[in-house]
């Protein structure tokens, strides 16, 4: 059905928007990646097809997000033109327009968690997580996986669908005792209800497209195989690339781009990636011609040079080790004992701590997840933020997810409701995907917002 | 412009020089020479004085001769005439058939999309060698291959090289080494760079854009002589300019070096015609009316809209900006078809209208039923409506109001769809996303034979008011003698390399300046354009200047600005030099 159709892209460079003059996020950032992609002449080329962004609505972040205290606070319209474009693609997609798509937008996404205080790693709104719970709210897609081949773990990504049993994230990364943001270890695995719906695959500095590729081969396409989701996304960083000022890596445009076709994603979406001029001209530029299904084999860096790029073999060895591993766990997922892991009961509790690098936010969660026998259970966080000015912020946030039972429901509502009568909390959240409708609720102003976004019409 | 029988047979009724005592005042010449017609205006302050159409003969010099003796007739002072423009289709249809001369390809692409995409109209030889985004050096440029070339080219009997670099705009030092290469080897051949042909990006539009320009090149020296020719044989020695695609002008003299910049001149022309034949300031569509065809064009707040890309010709794309005109397949001789129980008008054409003695019923045969046109012959169209609508039971004008109906449709959507995907443009910053807002015409100007008898119908579904201007028939005369002389300077300086580039010259050079800013850029890049105005001698025709890009980039090595990338284009001020005056419209119908 999709045989002959095109490669759809959203060119955002976002030419007047930095997060500040010098930062590597920054207005020039896709400067030369567009002089690459006009000069090469690609977006002529007859099975590329390119679209204007639009803007994502509040409503479509707040499906995602909670974001303190809301979500005009924490987004510019940078933001929402990037999450915007994604959605736009992932239509086209959908409705069989194209075959796939590249959102080669900025800013960034994948550190932004489901709690949004402010923006960490670059990022504020999680552009891939907005496209997938539009595109089940919208299209009623069921099955999603996420891989992410930035440089740093996609702890954001991560977060968000830690509990959920249908998206798959998978993660490779520079190991993460290394480099921001310290997570992303094969043992984080998911939560007791979406138990390896999450891999973390961490890569020792120094790895090339030959480690990069064993990961794909041996466990990125096998999982995702057995997993048969509807709908693939790639988080492309690019930041595993051997000039990345930020990243230890040494992978390669070739490699990139062999994985991409590989992988054969529905959507490719920009992530990191800060060697602005030597990495990412190329480097997208082979994505681009990867998903197109055009010949990339004539696209490299100026300064490679074949056999250039070595990697140790005992770090490799041990990357083999783990990837069998995880293989052999992913295996044998179904017979874990998921009660003797995670403990059993009414809810499973975690703790977490989580460091916003941009702003010099320090947060503190309790999250909780009722551990019901009929769906995947609803979720509450409560989050201290504190700002380093003392009054943390705090927010006490409950989620229901789409397949949620009717229990669940209205335990998730009276939840809500006994939240907003909490003292010490700021502010009260319930983000209802199952009826789409998503609530705020601020303590000292006593006012409630409610967002019921557009009326479906098939 | 094709506009077929449809609009010349109208023509002949409403036309003819308009005889009206000439004024004292500044004149204007305006000449289009189509493929068929070459139509031509004598303006006087603002109001239409005589026109001409004359069919484009094979020799030029004798219908360029012949439509001036038309409008310049005894005792029009000539001293007088201010400015004369050209418009012309001439390279247009060089192109489209394929009539021009052998070019070589000399191409240095280096690394990135794989050579196999390249599908060039010629011979094309690959160099080694290549350049960056920034200018750099990637690939020093190999002489000893293009040795191998020119000796290839040399056995194939070309005689015209294009050399075109990937990235030539930013650093030209391969195609100039190149080239003076060439020229100590064959003395007397001749090669055009791709750097001097295009400054924008985009390398496989700017190989075809070189190629296109070193093929037409002597072609269009021919059309000048004979323009130069004829206007010296008239007497007339005001300055002489040609209109380009994108609604400018340039001093003729000037113009091979731009030669294939006057490729869709023709629309432009008519568009710019009706820019100043309608009121000041409107948002309007211009729907140009032919035999198979219909032309619309977007007049956006007075001004009309250039397209985002270069045109395409021959299916190949260029870098050559055009006014934003789109073509669609419906006009007067369009075939009109029953089909079961409707009546259906199809994209193609037969031949003539049933009125004129064609084979089929078209929307022509329509209109002269319901009285709309006197075109043809009036029995004949009732009975090209009796075929349509005898076996269905329906009036001959039952069935001329469907067709007009269904055009009429038809040409909206379109207009709807042109507006649709302007909007769908795409924007790379964030307030261009933000200020594309919904813009819709106001006024709907009908131009061509068909105007009259669909115009009013059109401008209804799109809820707008319709105008037929006059002298419509030459309104591409009229654009081509009220066009400005344009200009402009694009400026790129890169602080940390100090070197800057006019990309419309095809100059680079040191920047000397060591505290660059902003403002200093500006004043660069306006400095270059009164340079190039004066090298047209133009000083007394553009005083005001205009700043349209002004972008700044840092360049930021480990936290620390290590330099800037200005980007600044500046023009002169584009469009129309006046209107043409409404008063004597009537003197013409
Ligand atoms: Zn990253
Ligand atoms: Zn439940």
């Amino acid at each position: 059905m999709m045989g002959l159709k095109k490669t759809g892209i959203v060119f955002f460079p976002a030419f007047d928007w930095a997060i500040s003059p010098t930062h590597p996020e920054r207005e020039e950032r896709l400067l030369y990646t567009r002089d690459q992609i006009f000069e090469e002449g690609v977006l002529d080329l007859p099975q590329i097809l390119e679209y204007p962004p639009r803007l994502a609505t509040m409503h479509d972040i707040s499906r995602v997000h909670f974001c303190v205290p809301r979500v005009q606070s924490r987004v510019t319209e940078a933001h929402l033109i990037a999450a915007g474009a994604t959605m736009l693609l992932g239509d086209r997609i959908i409705t069989g327009e194209i075959r796939n798509g590249f959102a080669l937008v900025r800013p960034p996404g994948h550190h932004a968690m489901r709690v949004v205080h402010g923006n960490r790693g670059f990022c504020n709104i999680n552009n891939e997580a907005i496209l997938v719970d539009y595109l089940r709210r919208r299209h009623g897609i069921k099955r999603v996986a996420i891989v992410d081949s930035d440089v740093h773990h996609g702890d954001g990504t991560q977060d968000i669908f830690y509990h959920d049993p249908d998206v798959l994230f998978i993660s490779f990364h520079q190991d993460g005792r290394t480099i921001y943001p310290g997570t992303g270890f094969p043992n984080e695995l998911g939560g007791p209800k979406a138990f390896a719906r999450t891999l973390n695959i961490p890569l020792p500095p120094g790895m090339t497209d030959e480690t990069f590729h064993y990961v794909v081969d041996n466990l990125v396409l096998p999982v995702l195989n057995d997993f048969q989701p509807d709908f693939v996304i790639n988080s492309a960083g690019q930041d595993n690339h051997y000039s990345d000022p930020l990243g230890s890596m040494r992978f390669t445009a070739q490699g990139y781009a062999d994985f991409t076709k590989k992988l054969n994603p529905h959507l490719a979406v920009l992530e990191g990636g800060y060697a602005i001029e030597s990495a990412l001209p190329y480097v997208n530029l082979a994505i681009l011609l990867a998903l197109a299904g055009e010949d990339y084999s004539n696209v490299r860096e100026p300064d490679y040079w074949p056999g250039r790029l070595q990697e140790n073999p005992e770090r490799s060895a041990k990357v083999r080790q783990m990837v069998d591993q995880l293989r052999e766990l992913w295996q044998k997922r179904n017979a874990v004992d998921v009660e003797k892991l995670f403990g059993g009961g009414r809810f499973y509790q975690r703790k977490k701590r989580i460091y916003y690098d941009t702003d010099y936010i320090d947060e503190e969660q309790v999250e909780k997840l009722r551990l019901c026998p009929s769906c995947p259970g609803y979720l509450i966080i409560d989050s201290r933020a504190d700002h380093g000015f003392g009054h943390p912020t705090r927010a006490y946030c409950v989620s229901v997810p789409f397949s949620a039972c009717a229990a669940c429901h209205q335990e998730a509502y009276d939840a809500y409701e006994e939240g907003k009568q909490m003292s010490g909390y700021h502010y009260v959240y319930l983000q209802d995907k199952a009826t789409d409708v998503y609530y705020s609720y601020d303590r000292e102003k006593r006012q409630e917002w409610i967002s019921e976004g557009p009326k479906m019409d098939g | 412009m094709e506009n077929s029988i449809f609009q010349k047979h109208d023509r002949k009724k409403r036309m003819g020089p308009v005889e009206l005592p000439l004024g004292v005042g500044v004149l204007y010449v305006g000449v289009d020479v189509g493929g068929t017609f070459t139509d031509a205006v004598l303006l006087e302050k603002g109001f239409v004085r005589a026109m001409a159409k004359v069919p484009t003969k094979e020799d030029l010099l004798s219908s360029l001769l012949e439509a001036f003796d038309r409008i310049i007739r005894q005792g029009v002072p000539v001293e007088l005439i201010k400015r004369v423009v050209f418009s012309t289709t001439m390279i247009t249809n060089l192109i489209v058939e394929k009539k021009y001369d052998r070019v070589g390809l000399l191409i240095m692409p280096g690394p990135g999309l794989s050579y196999k995409t390249y599908n060039f109209p010629t011979d094309t030889y690959i160099i080694p060698g290549a350049i960056d985004y920034r200018g750099r050096e990637i690939i020093p440029v190999d002489l000893s291959e293009v040795d191998k070339a020119l000796a290839l080219f040399a056995a194939k009997n070309y005689r015209k090289i294009a050399v075109v670099g990937k990235f030539s705009s930013r650093n030209n030092a391969h195609e100039v080494k190149v080239e003076r290469h060439l020229r100590g080897k064959f003395p007397d051949w001749h090669c055009e760079l791709g750097h001097k042909v295009s400054g924008q990006l985009n390398f496989p539009r700017r190989v075809v854009s070189t190629f296109l320009a070193c093929a037409t090149r002597e072609k269009y020296r021919g059309f000048i002589r004979s323009v130069q020719e004829a206007l010296a044989q008239r007497n007339i020695y005001a300055p002489v300019f040609i209109l380009k695609a994108d609604g400018g002008t340039l001093p003729l003299s000037y113009s091979p070096e731009a030669a294939i910049e006057t490729i869709f001149s023709g629309p432009a022309a008519s568009t710019l015609g009706v820019q100043a034949l309608t009121p000041e300031g409107e948002t309007s569509v211009v729907v140009d009316i032919g035999g198979t065809t219909t032309d619309l064009a977007l007049i956006l707040g007075g001004q009309p809209l250039l397209s985002s890309k270069g045109a395409r010709i021959n299916d190949y794309l260029t870098h050559v900006r055009t006014l934003a005109v789109k073509s669609v397949p419906m006009g007067g001789d369009s075939v009109c078809e029953r089909v079961g129980k409707e009546i259906i008008v199809y994209s193609e054409r037969m031949g003539e209208p049933y009125c004129l003695g064609g084979p089929m019923p078209t929307p022509t045969d329509a209109l002269r039923v319901l009285g709309l046109t006197m075109l043809g012959d009036e029995e004949r169209a009732r009975e090209a409506m009796n075929m349509l609508g005898g076996p269905l039971g329906l009036t001959n004008e039952e069935v001329a109001r469907r067709i007009v109906s269904f055009v009429c449709d038809f040409i909206a959507r379109e207009v709807m769809l042109m507006f649709t995907q302007w909007e769908q443009e795409p924007a790379y910053r964030v307030w261009e996303v933000l200020q594309k807002k919904k813009v819709r015409p106001s006024t709907v100007v009908g131009v061509g034979g068909g105007a009259a008898g669909f115009i009013t119908q059109i401008a209804a579904r799109l809820g707008c008011s319709p105008i037929i201007p006059p002298y419509a028939p030459v309104a591409n005369a009229i654009g081509a003698a009220v066009a400005r002389p344009t200009l402009q300077v694009s400026l790129r300086v890169d602080t940390e390399q100090a070197i800057y580039t006019i990309l419309e010259e095809g100059y680079q050079d040191q920047l000397k300046e060591s505290h660059f800013d902003e403002n200093k850029a500006v004043e660069l890049a306006k400095m270059w354009l009164f340079k190039r105005i004066a090298k047209y001698g133009l000083e007394k025709d553009l005083k005001e200047v205009e700043v349209t890009r002004r972008e700044v980039f840092n360049l930021v090595r480990n936290w620390v600005t290590v330099g800037r990338l200005y980007d600044v284009v500046v023009q002169s001020q584009r469009g129309i030099t006046h209107h043409v005056g409404f008063e004597v419209s009537n003197d013409g119908a």
